[in-house]
């Protein structure tokens, strides 16, 4: 099956740290894949060379056939990438809905002209969209919190609702940047549950960060490991949670006495 | 080409002059912006109060020049204070927008600046001529006035002396790094409510001694604050919040301006001013010396 | 209806007209600047010269003159909008000031710091109202639409936005370039109004001004932002007659307003709020 996003190769400096080393791995359509590793490895910033927020010193990336490396961040999520945050970038004062209809109306626009005069078809797009985004909360379970200012849900359903938000882009590639950073065991069951009903419903390939393994390993059939920015482990579940260099990475070197 | 050489000199020392006391202005502007990250516009105010204190000292009180200096310095430096108590501790205090106390800014300069066309009334004055303005020969190729010489020289000294009390004393160590980062200072357990004041008061004593050579230049009028706008041009163009940059910058301005007043015209120096500001924006919008500032993603 | 009232009238008219432009650019896209007169002075120059010396009708010529503030900003300003924060500002305080000082010095076109008489008085009520409500409209509508909600995101922060699919630098384009061509329609009927127009009436003190009332209405409310200009418009009309106060009792209502009320008058939790968000200081020494 060919590959949705393949990195070649890629390589990223940020002065004299060498933040990205040769990072080479493929994701294929639908597939689900877990990038793993200590703080500061450099897991981000791949997901923000993928996006074109960096842009490679070395290497490339594609994304179904085409080579992205060099595109502006619009491009690229326009091409079918969406991301979440780890710090959560939602519009704190915007209502959820607006939240959702902020990325739906991508899809949807009109012209200048009509959204200043509010004739032809501002009134069936804006309905559309509403709608839409309405129908996606539901489906992740915030249709009843659609006013409610984002900035004042629960922490747990901020997090559903910036993964609503990137659906709503209708993406082929989700890259979700620590999804469960702060949550409890019982939320982070009810994350496990979201993400594989997405998987399941919307068809997307996801590519997600984390550091919550028991989410990484249940939910990702395949695992990439990183360490000081280069990938030092790439295989099953399994095969990661016993290979002696992710080990060392997490846990560091065992002393000699 | 004698002469084109003669006026090149002659404008260099104007500009060399001029900028030594837009430094002043400069340095104490810089000097608040690297404190609390907000312009000050109202720092222009300091500067008449500064030179209006000279006059009514020198005038009605009939002291001489040292004691009215010293009672300009310390009466800017109080109202420095003063303005900043009034109108922007407590919005510093409520939120950390720089937007307001901008606005705050831009409304005590509209207060000062009419405080003093009222009370003083909108005359232009001079300043009885106790500082010497006679001509000075340099070198038999160009004359400038004894004036200039003084002002350069005492924008010097003074600015020395700022220097020495940053890296000499215990409040200009704290000024440092209060400079750096305000918080952790007062974490560290700087009083910062008397780092500001003491900011404060230096930035107007220093635009005090640029009021007092700037109303002998220009006459003293209550809108002579305006040109508190060129300081802010040479505080961006070196880097605002660093106060070599600051320096620099005015050097380089007050050259700039004279050159063209010089060369091409007098109505060409403001306009070369502003230039310069766009491109440096256009250019490199952290100035000569200024540290930039990433966000993390 | 007295001929004093329907001036004030007019006057609020033209000032709601500016102070929207200002308000689309700075309370909905979070771009704070401190030069907009200088697009009403562009528009109140054209359209003065048009109507004056080439004998223009009116109506194009002050639709001339928002367009000419348009292609300013479009080519001066949009280079500086790669500007962030402050540095923009800075950059709008700088072209605000070189414009004015190009007007004051380009004597032979616009005759200089003595001003530009003779200007025919287009501007009536009608003709204010008029544009008031046309444009007024469109702002709310634009507000109110995919625009509205893209220009909020980019305020609210910019590189969400991006990754969301936003070309935020265009965005921010077409806001600079709308807010230039309110203001430079805003200076235009101005010029109709007064008969008289001069480069010093359109400084820095009035382009703080137009921010002013923005922040003072409420930032990311339209409605806040013509509630301000009434109040604004109003207060310094009443002032007028004793004018050597008037400018002093502005100055410290703008403290004022800024110590006790800064989140403006229809700001309230969202004002409070959106300013911290988009305008606050920085803390310097920290990650942002």
């Amino acid at each position: 099956m060919a590959a949705l996003l393949e990195l070649k190769d890629v390589d990223k400096f940020f002065g004299g740290v060498h933040a990205v080393q040769n990072m080479s791995f493929a994701l294929s359509e639908k597939e689900v894949v877990g990038l793993i590793g200590p703080n500061g490895a450099g897991k981000t910033t791949v997901f923000n060379v993928i996006t074109g927020v960096y842009s490679p010193d070395r290497g490339r990336i594609f994304f179904d056939g085409e080579d992205i490396s060099v595109l502006k961040t619009y491009q690229v999520i326009r091409r079918g990438i969406a991301r979440t945050f780890q710090n959560l970038r939602l519009f704190p004062r915007s209502s959820v809905l607006e939240n959702v209809m902020t990325a739906t109306q991508q899809h949807e626009a009109y012209s200048f002209l009509e959204a200043v005069s509010h004739f032809g078809r501002w009134r069936t797009k804006e309905t559309f969209i509403r709608d839409q985004s309405m129908e996606l909360l539901s489906r992740v379970g915030l249709a009843d919190r659609a006013l409610q200012p984002a900035g004042t849900l629960p922490y747990g359903y901020q997090r559903r609702l910036e993964i609503a938000r990137a659906l709503a882009l209708e993406p082929r590639l989700l890259l979700l940047d620590e999804p469960a950073a702060g949550m409890n065991p019982e939320e982070v069951l009810g994350l496990n549950e979201l993400i594989q009903t997405i998987h399941r419903e919307f068809q997307l390939a996801i590519l997600v960060i984390e550091h919550h393994m028991d989410l990484v390993m249940e939910i990702c059939p395949r695992i990439i490991c990183m360490n000081f920015g280069a990938k030092i482990a790439e295989g099953t579940p399994e095969e990661i949670q016993n290979n002696p260099e992710v080990l060392k990475a997490y846990l560091g070197e065992e002393d000699e006495e | 080409m004698r002469s084109s050489v003669a006026t090149f000199l002659q404008q260099v020392i104007n500009g060399l002059s001029l900028g030594s006391v837009y430094a002043l202005i400069a340095v104490g502007y810089s000097l608040v912006y690297s404190i609390l990250l907000f312009s000050n516009f109202a720092h222009g105010g300091f500067l008449v109060i500064g030179g209006y204190i000279c006059y009514v000292a020198l005038k009605t009180m009939g002291l001489n020049i040292w004691m009215a200096s010293l009672l300009s310095l310390v009466g800017a430096g109080i109202a420095a204070v003063l303005t900043e108590r009034i109108a922007y501790k407590p919005i510093r205090e409520r939120t950390n927008v720089t937007l307001y106390l901008l606005i705050a800014s831009m409304g005590m300069s509209i207060v000062i600046e009419n405080i003093f066309v009222i009370v003083a009334g909108g005359r232009f004055r001079a300043l009885p001529p106790v500082i010497p303005t006679h001509p000075v020969q340099i070198f038999n190729i160009a004359t400038t006035s004894a004036f200039d010489l003084l002002s350069f020289v005492v924008a010097l000294v003074a600015l020395g002396c700022l220097q020495l009390f940053l890296s000499r004393t215990k409040w200009g160590l704290a000024i440092r790094a209060a400079a750096c980062d305000l918080r952790t200072a007062g974490l560290m357990g700087v009083n910062v409510n008397l780092l500001i004041a003491i900011v404060f008061f230096t930035a107007g004593a220093l635009a005090a001694i640029g009021g007092i050579f700037l109303s002998v230049r220009y006459t003293l009028y209550p809108q002579l604050g305006v040109i508190t706008i060129k300081a802010f041009v040479a505080a961006v163009i070196g880097g605002l919040g660093s106060l070599p940059g600051a320096v620099v910058g005015s050097l380089i301005l007050g050259l700039a301006e004279m050159l063209a007043a010089g060369f091409i015209s007098s109505q060409m120096r403001d306009l070369v001013v502003f230039s310069l500001l766009v491109i440096t924006l256009l250019i490199k919008p952290t100035g000569l010396f200024g540290k930039q500032m990433s966000e993390k993603i | 209806m007295s001929g004093y009232t329907e001036g004030i009238i007019t006057l609020l008219c033209i000032n709601a007209i500016a102070a929207m432009g200002v308000s689309l650019l700075t309370g909905f896209t979070g771009i704070f600047t401190l030069g907009h007169a200088a697009y009403m002075a562009l528009g109140a120059y054209t359209s003065a010269i048009l109507t004056v010396q080439y004998g223009i009708h009116w109506l194009p010529a002050v639709l001339l003159g928002g367009g000419v503030a348009v292609i300013v900003a479009y080519g001066i300003g949009v280079p500086t909008l790669r500007l962030m924060g402050d540095y923009f500002a800075i950059a709008s305080i700088g072209l605000g000031e070189a414009i004015r000082l190009i007007l004051e010095n380009w004597q032979s076109l616009t005759r200089g710091a003595r001003g530009y008489p003779g200007i025919e008085p287009y501007t009536t009520l009608p003709v204010a109202l008029s544009f008031f409500v046309i444009m007024g409209l469109c702002m709310f509508n634009l507000i109110n639409s995919h625009y509205g909600r893209s220009f909020k995101a980019c305020r609210d922060d910019y590189m969400a936005a991006s990754l969301l699919g936003f070309h935020t630098a265009r965005l921010r384009v077409l806001s600079l370039v709308i807010s230039a061509f309110y203001c430079g329609v805003a200076g235009a009927l101005l010029a109709g109004f007064l008969s008289f127009i001069q480069p010093i009436m359109f400084d820095m003190l009035k382009s703080t001004e137009l921010t002013a009332v923005v922040v003072f209405g409420g930032l990311g409310s339209m409605v806040g932002t013509l509630v301000g200009t009434l109040i604004i418009t109003l207060v310094t009309e009443l002032f007028r007659p004793i004018s050597q106060y008037r400018m002093l009792i502005y100055g410290a209502v703008l403290v004022i307003i800024m110590v006790l009320r800064p989140e403006g008058i229809m700001g309230g939790l969202d004002g409070r709020w959106l300013a911290k968000k988009v305008f606050r200081r920085k803390d310097h020494g920290g990650t942002a």
